[in-house]
């Protein structure tokens, strides 16, 4: 009812006009909100269905009015505090040296300075430096490195497991493979000064991506040949994704060893790689084929 | 008959434009950049539609892009369809004009319009409040979206006497101030304040637009 309309009523009382205002119109019926919209089972098979199936992309999720549907939105949310948390997770001091890695830090002191200050996280502590001197092999052909990166949940969750793969792949090869090491607080172009540290001919850093949307627990490679400090983005290859719904570590660390073998023959990385080559070699990775649908994994589940 | 009795507005017109042509967005002060589909509204009463577009503005994402009240009101209508005022509101998708329309007719409706201010019906006054602002009334009395505001109308003499009583009836600050003659010949004040000092104003300018109209000759 109108709010003017209650006042009005007791003006007219307290102004003697005593007899009832005539009836207001009867509100019509709200209806109920639509249960949900699309996709109906009418839709189901569609292109957008179809389409969807092949990617973990937001599309053919449908809509209510011009709104998104409530699982969409809840599943949405909570694929969002999942990198939240990836981002948000530190790995513990002492986990390098529970998986038997040497503990390696970077010049970041804190978490918060290690989000704002990448340029604090490319470059190794005194005591890094230190402790890699003196427990470090030299000399070597590829040095792995495994570091939190951004996401210290995916460096737990699956890094032992791609860096024993990788270094059983390039063993198999005949290199020689540096002392297992595990990075805190660290970016990509830690590998410059380790590997240079180490006198690698080729350098690979395995860690923690930058979390998206569900997927906390990606891992990315860079490999650069020749490691020295100074060198750019445009002298390293890398590979994104490895994880379960990605490229599985497994298959990841051969690849990796095949991109680690180019860099050898030919001496360089980056651009100026040419893996042309390596098509019928990498056979199923390198595949130009449709790969094979993405599941999007869900989160929440809501009754329709 | 009696006094402060509602006198209902009557919805003259009520129609879309779901992809309306650039030229016409432009000319009615829609942006085609952000707006391709208009819903247009006509009633035989200007100022409980200014309320009602601004209430539209609440329930969906549409901006009033043009409203304009006729001259000498709708007892002077250039059609029967024309009433007293073209309200347009503008938004991306004809869902959201949707929404907004069915907000503004149920307004229209249920909420706001004029009362009788007299026992024969020849004087009307708007005293209304809006609790909560929309961005559009807002923009254009120079509010925060979300102040309560009293919208108060009524003829040359009544307004002018009325309004000097709300101001001091409560804690409340003139936003603005339309002296007469508006396009309808009336007289109107915005004014601004907590919702109790809002309701407090509108009740002195109704009880003082009554008292007006009960002895306008103070000579005799």
């Amino acid at each position: 009812m109108s709010s003017t309309r209650a006042l009005m009523q007791v003006l007219r009382a307290r102004l003697g006009a005593a007899d009832p205002l005539p009836p207001p119109a009867p509100a019509p019926e709200i209806p109920p909100p639509p249960h949900y919209v699309f996709p109906s089972p009418q839709m189901m098979g569609r292109y957008a269905e179809k389409a969807s199936a092949h990617t973990t992309a937001l599309v053919g999720i449908g809509h209510v009015g011009t709104r998104y549907a409530t699982d969409v939105v809840l599943q949405f949310q909570a694929e969002l505090a999942v990198a939240h948390q990836a981002v948000a997770t530190v790995l513990p001091e002492d986990w390098a040296a529970s998986q038997g890695l040497i503990g390696l830090q970077s010049r970041v002191t804190s978490h918060r300075q290690f989000l704002l200050r990448p340029d604090l996280g490319r470059r190794l502590s005194d005591e890094s430096v230190k402790a890699l001197r003196d427990k470090a092999q030299k000399g070597v052909d590829v040095q792995p490195i495994l570091a939190d990166g951004l996401s210290a949940v995916a460096c737990m969750g699956s890094g032992m497991d791609l860096l024993r793969h990788f270094t059983a792949a390039c063993e198999a090869r005949g290199w020689k493979v540096g002392t297992p090491m595990c990075a805190r607080y660290a970016r990509v172009w830690l590998e410059d000064e380790i590997g240079q540290e180490v006198g690698a001919r080729v350098a690979a850093i395995l860690l923690g991506e930058r979390p998206g949307l569900g997927t906390g627990d990606g891992l990315s490679a860079y490999i650069v040949h020749e490691p020295r400090i100074g060198k750019t983005d445009s002298d390293r290859n890398m590979m994104s994704n490895i994880h379960a719904r990605g490229t599985p570590p497994a298959q990841a660390a051969q690849k990796l060893a095949m991109l680690v073998g180019a860099m050898l023959d030919q001496r360089t990385s980056g651009v100026g790689l040419d893996l042309s080559s390596l098509a019928a070699e990498l056979g199923d990775a390198a595949a130009r084929a449709p790969r094979a649908p993405q599941q999007r994994v869900r989160l929440v589940e809501v009754k329709r | 008959m009696s006094i402060l009795e509602p006198i209902p507005p009557t919805v003259l017109s009520v129609r879309r434009i779901h992809a309306a042509h650039p030229s016409l967005l432009r000319s009615y002060g829609a942006d085609p950049e952000r707006h391709a589909s208009l819903g247009l509204v006509t009633c035989d009463q200007d100022d409980p539609t200014y309320v009602a577009l601004d209430e539209a503005t609440k329930h969906a994402k549409v901006d009033v892009v043009f409203a304009k009240s006729f001259y000498a009101g709708s007892a002077h209508a250039s059609g029967r369809l024309s009433g007293e005022i073209l309200g347009v509101i503008a938004a991306a998708d004809p869902d959201e004009i949707e929404e907004g329309l069915r907000a503004l007719v149920r307004c229209l409706e249920h909420d706001a319009c004029f009362y009788r201010a007299d026992e024969k019906g020849t004087v009307a006054v708007f005293p209304h409040v809006i609790a909560s602002l929309g961005h559009y009334l807002s923009r254009e009395a120079g509010l925060p979206a979300g102040t309560s505001m009293a919208y108060l109308v009524a003829p040359p003499v009544e307004a002018t006497i009325a309004l000097d009583a709300a101001l001091k009836a409560a804690d409340v600050r003139a936003a603005k101030i339309f002296p007469p003659p508006s396009e309808t010949n009336f007289a109107s004040a915005w004014l601004a304040g907590d919702l109790v000092a809002c309701e407090a104003a509108a009740l002195a300018y109704a009880e003082a637009v009554v008292e007006v109209a009960r002895r306008p000759r103070e000579d005799r």
